[in-house]
């Protein structure tokens, strides 16, 4: 039932002989009928109607795989969540709340986070979600260290997971640490599975994971979500509306999620969804396409810039293990160097707030309490400031030799030429790479002699991860969860996860403050233990405030512009009902994407076409 | 036995020098993507977000084990050096199991697009590679040799018309003229799907409604190539016709009054030689996929499947492609090779005289 | 040298000469006589065209007169270089395999269909990965030459076998010269002509090469080149954007340069080979 390619070719080879006369203007369109049903037990429609399908993008880009929801990742659909797995619970952004899923209540105590299933909730062979599923779930990351959800128990944030009544989960907090946001993030972030299908498959691959990971699971899917695979090739994955979902009861009043079918083509290139957005062939995409405003038909969060709404930071990576970089006065003159308004307006079309110094997203209604202009202006160097930057400079004893305006060379305090400084990326990423053009541009100009590095893109991520660079490009994704702004500090400051250069770490990249090493800043690490621990708000600012503080004044990394976690983009030519700024029902996530899978149940075909 | 069949011969002569051949290229193929510093694991790593060092570690291990990467100790864990670094396993080892693993008809499972067997992932992307361009090629090779075999026949203003334009057309670099299709039939006009490879609302099945679908989209990449294919061969007929038709048995068959219509049978038989090598070559390379085409319109095909591999260090997937594309490249060799000489009697002679 | 000045009577290869010269003059005179800056924004990411900026600017704000000067002189570098390295590993194995036959030619003609089966991605990528300065302009013509040289030592060696037979080299080797004296005076003096067609077509592959790799995002890290123009302007959408003077010059100027080449080698072919002359 699911792919024929020799039977494709047959008939795209029988296609030439063909005529092919007339040029009609082309649009899918799908016959009105659906559901010619083939032999057997499985009846497979042949044809899908436009108006009972939605055509999604951004989200996948090879050919389709694997779909086991314990993998490290997977395909669309089971990349995206909730549309066939489920999290416990789910994160909305805008609001900062938590919202009900398989979990319809939960309670955050001091040494504990329990969560209460909801007894309608449903397995989509019939069988009720409970407890047990839950806990087997995460009791898997204890048992295999390489799964998603170990890092609660590696990371040593949980010491047991139980079941206070069946359909009670408590996850008990170690009594050190005492953090439940990771525990929360798991709770909108881990896929919830089936212990009746997975454990059978667990002991028939001898309860050995890389055995199980072995599985594709197309087919065995048991989810809990209100769509099912239906269908996958090379060139698209269809999934099919299973109209017996728990959820359309409890959460929609008994109505049906709208489309039948959600489809996702695969594309090769980014401007293919462009095109397909333009012209109606594509709902709505997760892919970046510069200069939305060219753009017919195709719409975003908000109908001006920044169009999108920003949760991440690209930034640059020095490596402070070795000198200059070590230097604090030089990090903050490259800092000050940069052209920050180039790199928002040429290489990331607009789709950044002008840029603030500090990790704290000042736009951002629900962050921007722990952030403090008077700060950034007074102790920030994220702002494009070339004498300050030659200030910095000569602070840290450098001097620059320029030769017809053109920098030749930088020497250090004791006259000694400074090493040409490189910044990697990838070759090949052609928006990261304008941003290092205007970067090195920038810094050259004020007087530090950097060069660009582009390195082939398998090379990049091994020196990543060992730290083999002067500075790296790198954006440190954190979807919004409960835990921002934690995670974002955390993934950047961390002094536990330091490393000597060499062993791979994937935080704290640039090997920053050394916890016995000298000048180590242990305020920034009792800082990231005790930030989520704090309740009052009050309080909660004012360590962000310090926490903000120390960054700005040590600039570990230099942060370069705000990007959008997801590109929220749609089209209303074929379905209607989409979320935007004006009408936030919900948050700017894609339908089958988190909380954004609700919208869903919000869409209406658009007639017409 | 051999001595009085000086063609068979021939024959096996060639026959063993592709063979050596092929083993060569077999083990640099395989060599080569395995020289460079990249470790796959690395970008699958990073695909996987995972920002844990315990949990990585762990995954690193399970991966670098099962593509048979790194030394295993008798515990079953992975050998690290001093410095904590795995320990490789020599490429010769490497190269022992894969060939043991082949010769079972193993091709082994992809990296990148784990766990799918490398032989899947062929068996889904030739189809595609096939019917974009085996027609083409076919078509193109015969309208473009008529086009070249009329012009040179008949000269006048329909050779100073279609010559310069055929030169054109292959001046175009291949890809420009995909693009401004896209663009322009595709975008601006819409009169063709711009991209994809048939319509979405369909799946593949023996159906009017879908062999319509297809058919409309396959127009624009089928052109793409097409164009630059009748361009290409119509310069090389055009050329090889003149030179035929100028030869002394030309002259002398006009000489002797041999009808016309027979003598140009006879040059354009001798010119189709060279251009049937040329399409013997072009189906064989067929296989390496038509890249830039399948990136245009987001066709499925090899090329991608190749591209995507390279990049990706995904090197069982890169191995088991240039195993296709070398058998396939240097069969269609061997095969031109053998029919020249078997069907041009200046090298007929040549190959019974020169040994 | 008769033939030579017919050449130049031949309007098809003086139209070509024509726009050839016209391209080189461009690469090589344009950064003399105009102001070009490939480094600093003049203003917004695709600015149509106007009296300060003939073709607009680029997805950076670059302008793109500038832009295409220096694009068309890497993309003639590359060419031009590709070229030699082609024509002159082509050349040589093709002469010798085609003079000495015999197990010498059987091991450069199984040399030869090595290089047909190894995709010449593959080396480019390792190598660039694996060289410290990374893919840079000259390592991509070096690497393109060294992997389309292959048709020229076919034809060559055609051609050089044909050779074998003729009088002038049968006395020189009766006469005891060594393989390499007649090889360099009694075969390639007749293989020139020819040669320099194999060199004029290798190098419009070069550029044509050249545009390709830079499609597919492997082109050259340091330098602007045609093919990168162009897919800079595809990664940017520039086409469905409707800037066509981020697409479409850069796109003439490489047809240009290639038509302009084939045209001069077909006129080349019909002089110095009579039969081809009406």
């Amino acid at each position: 039932m699911v792919r024929r390619p020799l039977a494709s070719a047959l008939i795209a080879l029988a296609c030439v002989a063909v005529p092919l006369l007339g040029c009609r203007k082309h649009k899918n369109t799908g016959p009105a009928s659906t559901g010619s049903s083939q032999s057997g037990s499985s009846s497979s429609p042949t044809a899908f109607a436009r108006n009972e399908t939605l055509y999604v993008g951004g989200r996948q880009w090879g050919e389709p795989s694997n779909f086991n929801p314990l993998a490290g990742w997977q395909d669309w659909p089971v990349n995206s969540m909730n549309l066939i797995y489920e999290t416990l619970v789910m994160y909305n952004p805008v609001e900062g709340k938590l919202v009900p899923l398989l979990a319809e209540s939960w309670d955050v105590k001091g040494d504990s986070v329990s969560f209460t299933i909801n007894k309608a909730a449903k397995w989509n062979d019939g069988k009720p979600v409970t407890g047990e599923d839950v806990k087997y779930t995460f009791d898997l990351g204890k048992q295999f260290a390489s799964l998603l959800m170990s890092p609660l128990w590696t990371g040593k944030y949980i010491t047991d997971v139980k079941l206070t009544d069946p359909q009670t989960v408590t996850f008990t907090l170690d009594a050190t640490k005492k953090n439940a946001l990771p525990v929360l993030d798991a709770a909108v972030e881990i896929r919830i599975v089936p212990k009746h299908v997975i454990e059978p498959m667990m002991t028939a691959a001898g309860n050995n994971i890389d055995e199980f990971l072995k599985n594709k699971m197309d087919k065995e899917l048991v989810g809990s979500g209100p769509y099912k695979l239906l269908t996958y090739s090379s060139e698209k994955i269809v999934t099919q509306r299973d109209d017996n979902y728990w959820g359309n009861a409890v959460f929609f009043g008994g109505k049906l999620a709208a489309p039948k079918f959600v489809t996702h083509p695969i594309f090769k290139s980014n401007d293919h969804f462009s095109v397909g957005l333009q012209q109606g062939n594509v709902d709505t995409s997760a892919s970046f396409l510069p200069r939305i405003q060219e753009k017919k038909n195709v719409k975003a969060w908000y109908d001006k810039a920044p169009y999108f709404v920003s949760a991440t930071i690209p930034m640059l990576w020095p490596n402070v293990l070795q000198a200059p970089l070590d230097d604090v006065h030089l990090r903050r003159a490259m800092a000050f160097s940069i052209n920050y308004t180039d790199i928002r307006e040429l290489a990331v079309s607009g789709y950044s707030d002008p840029l603030e110094s500090g990790m704290i997203l000042p736009f951002d209604k629900l962050e921007n309490k722990y952030f403090s202009a008077e700060d950034a202006k007074q102790f920030g160097a994220s702002r494009y400031d070339v004498e300050a930057a030659k200030a910095e400079l000569k602070t840290g004893g450098y001097t620059s030799v320029f030769k017809d305006g053109e920098l030749v060379e930088m020497k250090d305090k004791s006259g000694k030429k400074v090493p040409t400084i490189t910044i990697k990326s990838p070759t090949g990423w052609t928006d990261w790479e304008s941003i290092v053009k205007i970067v090195v541009k920038s810094m050259r100009a004020a007087g530090i002699d950097a060069r660009e590095k582009f390195v082939d893109a398998s090379l990049f991520w091994g020196d990543l991860y060992t730290a083999d660079f002067d500075v790296i490009m790198f954006t440190p994704t954190a979807p919004p969860s409960p835990s921002t702004p934690w995670r974002r500090f955390d993934v950047v400051l961390s002094g536990a996860e330091w490393a000597p250069k060499g062993e791979k770490r994937y935080k704290n990249l640039g090997r920053f403050n050394n916890p016995k090493g000298p000048g180590y800043i242990a305020r920034i690490d009792e800082l990231l233990n005790e930030i989520p621990r704090i309740k009052d708000e009050a309080e909660l600012v004012k360590a962000y405030r310090e926490l903000n503080l120390i960054f700005m004044k040590n600039q570990p990394t230099l942060p370069l512009v705000y990007r959008a976690d997801q590109f929220y983009e749609f089209t209303e030519q074929a379905w209607k009902g989409f979320p935007t700024a004006a009408n936030p029902f919900l948050p700017p996530q894609m339908p089958g994407d988190r909380l954004g899978t609700r919208i869903l149940w919000h869409l209406t075909p658009a007639g017409g076409k | 036995m051999l001595r009085r069949h000086p063609q068979l011969r021939h024959i096996l002569g060639r026959a063993g020098w592709y063979f050596v051949t092929f083993l060569v290229a077999v083990t640099i193929n395989f060599m080569l993507p395995r020289l460079g510093d990249a470790n796959p694991v690395d970008a699958m790593m990073a695909r996987a977000g995972t920002t844990d060092v315990t949990a990585a570690r762990e995954k690193e291990e399970a991966f670098l084990k099962e593509f048979q990467l790194v030394e295993v100790g008798d515990d079953g864990k992975v050998v690290r050096d001093k410095a904590g670094k795995p320990v490789r396993t020599s490429l010769v080892k490497q190269f022992g199991s894969y060939l043991a693993m082949s010769l079972q008809g193993d091709l082994g499972t992809s990296i990148l697009q784990y766990p799918k067997p490398v032989s899947e992932i062929i068996s889904n992307a030739l189809p595609w590679t096939l019917c974009l361009q085996l027609p083409t090629i076919i078509f193109g090779w015969i309208i473009g040799n008529l086009l070249g075999a009329l012009a040179a026949y008949k000269r006048g203003v329909f050779d100073r018309l279609l010559y310069p334009l055929a030169l054109l057309v292959s001046a175009v670099p291949a890809f420009c003229f995909g693009l401004l299709m896209v663009y322009y039939f595709g975008i601006k006009w819409e009169w063709f799907p711009a991209v994809g490879g048939y319509d979405p609302g369909t799946v593949p099945e023996f159906s009017v409604e879908f062999l319509e679908g297809a058919a409309y989209y396959y127009v624009m990449p089928f052109l793409s190539i097409f164009l630059v294919v009748v361009g290409g061969q119509a310069i090389g007929m055009r050329s090889m016709c003149i030179y035929e038709l100028g030869t002394d048995y030309v002259k002398y068959a006009k000489l002797l009054g041999i009808k016309e219509n027979k003598i140009l049978l006879y040059t354009f038989r001798n010119a189709m030689l060279p251009q049937l090598t040329g399409l013997a070559l072009a189906l064989g390379g067929m296989v390496g996929g038509a890249l830039i085409t399948e990136i245009i319109f987001s066709y499925p095909g090899l090329g991608m499947a190749i591209l995507t591999a390279i990049q990706g260090h995904d090197y069982s997937v890169i191995t088991g492609c240039t195993l296709l594309i070398t058998v396939s490249v240097l069969a269609a060799n061997f095969t031109v090779d053998i029919l020249v000489g078997l069907l041009d009697p200046r090298i007929r002679v040549a190959q019974a005289g020169s040994k | 040298m008769a033939l030579v000045k017919g050449l130049f009577k031949l309007p098809a290869f003086l139209l070509g000469l024509f726009l050839f010269a016209g391209t080189l003059i461009l690469a090589l005179l344009g950064p003399l006589v105009m102001h070009l800056d490939v480094k600093n924004r003049v203003g917004a990411p695709y600015m149509a065209p106007s009296g300060a900026h003939w073709l607009g600017t680029d997805h950076l704000g670059l302008d793109m007169v500038s832009m295409l000067v220096m694009g068309l002189r890497a993309s003639l570098y590359v060419g031009f270089l590709a070229g030699l390295v082609a024509t002159v590993l082509g050349t040589l194995i093709g002469v010798y395999g085609g003079y000495k036959g015999g197990l010498l030619d059987d091991i450069l003609t199984a040399g030869t269909n090595l290089f047909l089966v190894i995709p010449s991605l593959i080396v480019l990528i390792l190598l660039s990965s694996s060289m410290d300065e990374g893919r840079s302009l000259t390592l991509i013509a070096l690497i393109l030459g060294c992997t389309t040289w292959t048709w020229s030592a076919r034809a060559v060696r055609a051609q050089a076998s044909s050779l074998r037979a003729r009088d002038h080299v049968a006395l020189a080797r009766i006469n005891g010269f060594s393989t390499f004296q007649i090889v360099t005076e009694q075969i390639l003096p007749y293989l020139l002509s020819y040669v320099f067609m194999v060199f004029i077509l290798q190098t419009a592959t070069g550029i044509l090469s050249e545009a390709t790799i830079s499609m597919l995002g492997l082109g050259p890290y340091d330098s602007v080149s045609l093919g990168k123009i162009l897919n800079d302007a595809k990664m940017n959408e520039a086409l469905t954007g409707g800037a066509w003077w981020a697409f479409m010059p850069a796109m003439f100027l490489v047809t240009v340069i290639v038509f302009s080449l084939y045209v001069i080698n077909t006129a080349m072919e019909g002089v110095f080979n009579p039969r081809l002359r009406k």
